[in-house]
C-alpha cells in the first residue's frame, strides 16, 4: 500500500480498549533484533519498507508525518535514508510469533495481579481473565472504580460504608469481607506460645508480656546464648555471670566509644600533618633536583651515595631519580641532626651563661668586701695623718720663718728618718705634699716615733 | 511513554569514552565524552554535552550542545575547538537538525557521531564569524538556519 493508505490505517483502532504493549514490563530477555529501532520495544504490529527495514506501525506513521516533505509520495527510511514510497504489512510470521512470545507481566501488577503471560495473550488476559482490572462502578451515580473481582454479582455499588459489628469502624463494603476475616481488631486470636485466646488488637500487648514466650537473656548482646521462657528468665538472670558483668561491659563499651572518637579526631589531625609533610617533601625534592643538576661536574659530593653516582655521567643520569630521593632523605636527616645539635648547643650556652654569671657575682662580692676594707683602712690612715699634722701646723705657724735658714742637709736627714719609721703608703701620700712647703725640724722625729 | 523507557534503557550500557554525567529527569541529560584516539587537539580532555529532549523525542531531534564547566571546578569541561563548534557550545551538525535527524538515532549514536567529528578534525580553529554569532544569537538551536556546506569534517 502507498503512504496515504498507510497513514489512514491507524485511525481505525480504539486506543482506550487496547493494552499499551510498549509499556509492558518484560520478564524475559529478548533478542535486540526484535526491537523497533525507534521505540526500542519489541515490534508492535510490524511494518516493512521497500528496503526491508521493519518498524512498528505507530512509530513508522509518526516518523513519516514529521519527516515527509509536504504531500510527497516518498519519505526516507529512518534507518538507511533510502527513499520509500511503499509500506508492506506482510512481515514474516516468524517475527510476529517471536515478538508475541515474549513473557510480560500483567499491566495491573500495581493492583495485585501476579500473572505473567506471553505478550500475545496480554490483551485477552486483561479483557477476560484478569480480576484486578479497574472497572467503573456499575452504579451510574458512583464515580469510583473497583477491581473486577470485587464486583458484586448483582451489579450493586460496593462503595457504601458499612459499620463493622465488632469494632464499630466504618468499612467500605468491598473491603468488608477481608476486614471481617483478617483485619478487624476485635477478632479473637490465639497466642502461639501460651494458647490463651485474646483479642486481635491486644495480641501485640500480650506477646510483649506473655510468660510463655521464649525470650533471650538480657545479656544476650554480651554473648549469653540462653533462651528460656519469660517466666524463667528472672531465675536465670540471677545466676547468669554475664548479667553480673554487664555494668562492667557497659562501662567498657562507653570507653571504647570515646576512644574511637578520639582516634578518629587524631586520624584527621594526622592526615592534615601528613599533607603538610608531603608538601614540605615535594618542595625539598624540587630544590634537591635543582641542586643535583647544578652539580653535574661531579664535585662537591654531599655523601658517599652521591659521590658514587656522580662518578660516571651515564649512570648518574639513570639513577638521578634515586639520587634525588636519596638526597631528599639525606637532607632531611641532615636537617634533623643539625636541629639536635643546635638544641644541644643552646643548652650548653645557657649553662655556661649561668655559671659565668655566678662566678662573676662571687668574685665581685669578694672584691667589694676588699674595697670596703681598704676604704676603711685608708680613712683611718687619713685621720691619723691629720692628727699628726695638726700639731705640726700649729708649731709651724708659731715658730715662724726663723728656721728658714736651717741647713738643707739636716732637713733631709730628718725626712729620711721619718720615711724609714712610718708606713710607706703614709709617707708617700703625706711626704711630697708637705715637704716642699714646710721644712721640718730635726726634733720632730722623736715625737713621730712615739706616736706610731 | 515509550521514549522515557527507551532513555532509561540506555543507562545500562554506554559505549567507551562516553559517560552519563547527569540523568535525573528525562528532559535534560548531560553526557561526558572523550576523544579516544591520540588526536593532539583533544587529548586528555573531557567535554560535556547537554541533551534537551522534547515531548516528541525520538520522532523529533533533541537539542544538543556543549556546555562549559569552569576550569577551577572539580570537573573542568572546556568547549572543544572545532571549525563546526561555536565557542558558546552550539554544534553545527546536520544530524541534529530536523532535516538530518532520524528517529533511529539514540543518545549513544549522537555522542559517537560527535566523537568521530572531533576525531577527524585537524584544524585548531572556530567557525568563521564565531564572535558575531556568539554575541548576537538569541535563537533556539533548532531555529538557527545552518548551512551545511562542508562535507569533509
Amino acid at each position: 500500500m502507498n503512504l496515504k493508505q498507510f497513514l489512514a490505517l491507524e485511525a481505525d483502532c480504539d486506543p482506550e480498549a487496547l493494552v499499551d504493549l510498549r509499556a509492558l514490563d518484560c520478564v524475559s530477555e529478548y533478542d535486540f533484533h526484535l526491537m523497533c529501532p525507534i521505540c526500542h520495544c519489541p515490534f508492535v504490529q510490524p511494518m516493512r519498507l521497500q528496503c526491508d527495514h521493519v518498524f512498528c506501525q505507530e512509530c513508522l506513521s509518526s516518523a513519516i508525518t514529521t519527516s515527509r516533505l509536504a504531500d510527497s509520495d516518498e519519505f526516507p527510511c529512518p534507518s538507511c535514508r533510502n527513499p520509500t514510497s511503499d509500506v508492506s504489512t506482510s512481515v514474516p510470521r516468524l517475527l510476529i510469533n517471536m515478538c508475541d512470545d515474549i513473557q510480560v507481566r500483567c499491566p495491573f501488577t500495581v493492583q495485585g495481579c501476579q500473572e505473567i503471560v506471553p505478550r500475545g495473550h496480554v490483551q485477552s488476559h486483561v479483557d477476560k481473565y484478569c480480576g484486578y482490572r479497574l472497572v467503573p462502578c456499575p452504579d451510574g451515580s458512583c464515580n469510583k472504580t473497583t477491581r473486577k473481582k470485587d464486583l458484586h454479582p448483582d451489579e450493586r455499588c460496593m462503595h457504601g460504608l458499612r459499620q463493622c459489628s465488632h469494632c464499630e469502624e466504618d468499612i467500605m463494603e468491598q473491603d468488608y469481607e477481608e476486614h471481617d476475616r483478617e483485619l478487624c481488631p476485635s477478632l479473637e486470636a490465639t497466642c502461639v506460645d501460651c494458647e490463651t485466646v485474646v483479642l486481635h488488637r491486644d495480641l501485640k500487648k500480650h506477646t510483649e508480656t506473655c510468660p510463655e514466650v521464649v525470650s533471650p537473656c538480657a545479656a544476650s548482646k554480651y554473648g549469653c546464648s540462653i533462651k528460656v521462657r519469660r517466666a524463667e528468665i528472672a531465675t536465670h538472670e540471677q545466676h547468669c555471670p554475664l548479667i553480673a558483668m554487664s555494668p562492667y561491659f557497659k562501662a567498657q563499651n562507653t570507653r571504647l566509644d570515646s576512644l574511637e572518637l578520639t582516634i578518629r579526631h587524631l586520624q584527621q589531625r594526622n592526615e592534615i600533618f601528613e599533607d603538610g609533610l608531603a608538601n614540605i617533601r615535594s618542595t625539598l625534592v624540587e630544590s634537591a633536583r635543582v641542586g643535583v643538576t647544578d652539580r653535574t661536574s661531579g664535585r662537591a659530593a654531599i655523601d658517599s651515595e652521591q659521590a658514587r653516582t656522580e662518578d660516571s655521567p651515564e649512570e648518574f643520569a639513570d639513577r638521578s631519580s634515586s639520587v634525588s630521593s636519596n638526597a631528599t632523605t639525606y637532607l632531611l636527616s641532615l636537617h634533623e641532626s643539625l636541629r639536635d645539635e643546635v638544641g644541644q648547643l643552646s643548652h650548653a650556652i645557657t649553662d655556661l651563661d649561668a655559671r659565668a654569671s655566678m662566678a662573676i657575682m662571687n668574685e665581685s662580692l669578694r672584691i667589694k668586701e676588699d674595697m670596703a676594707h681598704t676604704n676603711a683602712a685608708v680613712n683611718s690612715v687619713r685621720m691619723q695623718v691629720q692628727w699628726l699634722m695638726n700639731p705640726r701646723l700649729h708649731h709651724g705657724t708659731r715658730a715662724g720663718f726663723r728656721t728658714n735658714t736651717a741647713s738643707t742637709a739636716g732637713n733631709e736627714g730628718a725626712r729620711s728618718q721619718l720615711t724609714s719609721s712610718s708606713a710607706p703608703g703614709t709617707s708617700n701620700t703625706a711626704g711630697p705634699s708637705l715637704g716642699p712647703l714646710r721644712p721640718r725640724r730635726p726634733s720632730d722625729s722623736g715625737r713621730e716615733g712615739t706616736k706610731l | 511513554m515509550f521514549a522515557s523507557k527507551r532513555l532509561s534503557k540506555m543507562q545500562e550500557h554506554v559505549p567507551p569514552g562516553i559517560a552519563i554525567a547527569k540523568s535525573e529527569n528525562l528532559e535534560e541529560w548531560q553526557m561526558d565524552i572523550k576523544v579516544l584516539d591520540d588526536n593532539p587537539l583533544y587529548q586528555n580532555q573531557t567535554y560535556r554535552l547537554k541533551f534537551t529532549f522534547g515531548s516528541k523525542y525520538p520522532i523529533e531531534p533533541p537539542e544538543v550542545q556543549f556546555i562549559e564547566c569552569a576550569a577551577s571546578s572539580d570537573t573542568p569541561r572546556p568547549i572543544p575547538i572545532h571549525p563546526h563548534i561555536y565557542s558558546n557550545g552550539i554544534i553545527c551538525l546536520d544530524l541534529l537538525s530536523s532535516a538530518g535527524w532520524s528517529p533511529v538515532q539514540t543518545v549513544e549514536s549522537v555522542c559517537m557521531s560527535i566523537q568521530s567529528m572531533l576525531t577527524a578534525n585537524s584544524r585548531n580553529e572556530r567557525p568563521p564569524g564565531d564572535s558575531d554569532f556568539v554575541s548576537y544569537n538569541r535563537r533556539r538551536i533548532r531555529d538557527i538556519p545552518f548551512v551545511y556546506e562542508d562535507d569533509n569534517v
